[in-house]
């Protein structure tokens, strides 16, 4: 008898799993049960001790921005953004970095660098949403 | 027992807005690689290939087709997608395969065709190179995702806009003694400082073409090289390097972990230093790349190279010339061939073959490409035979 779990449109990856968290304004992490290394939702072997078994967490998507660029020339299926940043910001919970999409940034001063930032939600068209956190 | 592994003979197109098809271009550096080695289809053992985007011109599985067309139907081929770097990493696997006895002899050849798709076309099927989830599904473009990168360094380091527009006046000034190179004007600070910007801190002239083009090579064993009596180069070192596939897993923005640990086998293999290297041809898709390559490959201390650049340390008759052919800026960025494209500058330097561009009595050089941001990266070092 075939796997009904394995049959076509009845999967769920763990990258649904992210965004589920990430519409909710959070980010999910994995912690290793081994080694107590965190890492993000999508990454299936522990990155520093190589182990598998993790504990999930949902972190509060409120971080602080590493880097980031205002796109100018924007890629397909970002056409009708505006003026928006690529963000990388890093947890303020945990050590952990994740990067998103940021409108109504058109210049340098609109975002220095350290500002912080917060998860908002996840689109299908612009990915991870995030907004200006005071 | 290993075999010393030698580049025989070299053969590139124009980069460019071309024409011909992924295939007829493919063809022609090969033919070019083979007549210039002085060697028959008949002695090639394997074909290589590094190629990206084959769906956008309407062919993948080019190995067998590119085999085929050379005469060579029933010599195996594989081909390689590294992004960016395909090119070298393909080099690698050549190189791996002469160096461990399988075969006396190989061709090497790096092939894209992608200006047909038009600028967004080829912008979204770049994106795809990235680590998509992350990256170019939250609007992150390549020239987005180094202006990130540049970012962060102009921060940490003190840098400035107008450093990085050094890099490009540089490759333009080499870009023109290339008779093959996409780019061959020359353009002045000013002009890059006032061109449009295309993503935060990058302008327009900070940033490569998208090119078409091919390079190919003959790569063999030592025995066979001397067998032929033609002029050759040894490869005498070979790295591979990996970094996270997203920058948000780097732990330090600045530098890209691939190279540096490509960098250290090369050197470990060759049994050189970075002083020892005559010139390079490094990944410099945008200005910032180069001034973190040449950190990263050993030539200036960290933090470091955006002056040294100013200064013209990297200029052709400065201290370390980089990107002599004008680098992926001027020259051009197809992207599957441009890691076998700075292999045959070097050929071409060593054998007397680069005209105005000659690196004065060089002996010894570097290439180094990667893919993406630096998810993966290869470097080779070669030396002269005299």
């Amino acid at each position: 008898m075939p796997d009904t779990k394995q049959e076509h449109g009845d999967s769920h990856g763990v990258r649904d799993k992210f965004i589920e968290s990430a519409i909710k304004g959070k980010i999910l992490a994995n912690q290793c049960t081994n080694c107590g290394q965190y890492m993000l939702e999508t990454v299936y072997f522990c990155e520093k001790c190589g182990k598998n078994s993790f504990k999930s967490v949902e972190l509060d998507g409120i971080g602080t921005v590493v880097t980031y660029t205002i796109l100018s020339v924007a890629p397909e299926g970002f056409e009708d953004a505006g003026s928006y940043a690529w963000v990388v910001f890093k947890l303020s919970d945990k050590p952990i970095r994740a990067s998103g999409f940021l409108s109504n940034i058109a210049t340098s001063a609109d975002l220095p660098l350290g500002s912080k930032v917060m998860v908002t939600g996840y689109d299908e068209k612009h990915g991870l949403l995030l907004k200006k956190s005071d | 027992m290993t075999n010393k592994v030698c580049v025989l003979g070299a053969g590139s197109t124009r980069y460019g807005k071309l024409n011909e098809s992924i295939i007829e271009l493919a063809l022609n550096a090969s033919r070019d690689a083979i007549l210039s080695a002085g060697i028959s289809p008949k002695d090639i053992g394997a074909g290589y290939i590094s190629n990206v985007f084959g769906a956008a011109d309407k062919q993948v599985h080019i190995a067998p087709v590119i085999m085929s067309n050379l005469g060579i139907p029933y010599v195996p081929g594989l081909t390689i997608e590294s992004a960016c770097g395909s090119g070298s990493v393909m080099l690698r696997e050549a190189f791996a395969n002469v160096y461990a006895g399988f075969y006396d002899c190989v061709l090497a050849v790096g092939v894209e065709k992608i200006t047909h798709t038009g600028t967004t076309q080829s912008t979204t099927l770049f994106s795809y190179c990235s680590d998509f989830f992350y990256e170019g599904g939250n609007g992150a473009s390549f020239p987005g995702l180094f202006a990130s990168i540049a970012r962060a360094y102009l921060s940490t380091y003190k840098a400035t806009e107008e450093d990085l527009a050094y890099v490009a006046v540089k490759n333009h000034e080499n870009g023109i003694l290339n008779p093959k190179a996409h780019v061959r004007r020359k353009i002045t600070i000013d002009e890059v400082m006032n061109s449009p910007v295309v993503a935060s801190p990058l302008k327009l002239y900070d940033c490569c073409p998208f090119s078409d083009g091919a390079s190919a090579l003959i790569l063999c064993s030592e025995k066979f090289a001397k067998s032929i009596g033609r002029p050759y180069m040894e490869i005498i070192g070979s790295g591979r390097g990996a970094s996270p596939a997203a920058i948000q897993g780097r732990a330090d923005i600045t530098t890209i972990p691939s190279t540096v640990n490509a960098a250290k086998e090369a050197y470990k293999m060759a049994g050189v230093t970075p002083s020892d290297i005559d010139f390079a041809e490094v990944h410099d898709c945008f200005t910032i790349a180069e001034i973190i390559d040449t950190e990263d490959l050993g030539f200036f201390e960290k933090g470091k190279a955006a002056s040294r650049t100013r200064e013209g340390d990297t200029k052709l008759s400065g201290r370390i010339p980089i990107n002599p052919s004008g680098g992926l800026k001027a020259k051009g960025h197809p992207i599957g061939a441009t890691g076998v494209g700075q292999v045959v500058e070097v050929f071409e330097q060593f054998t007397g073959k680069a005209g105005q561009r000659t690196v004065k009595d060089a002996e010894i050089a570097l290439t180094h490409n990667f893919g993406a941001t630096g998810a993966s990266a290869a470097v080779h070092i070669f030396k002269k035979v005299k």
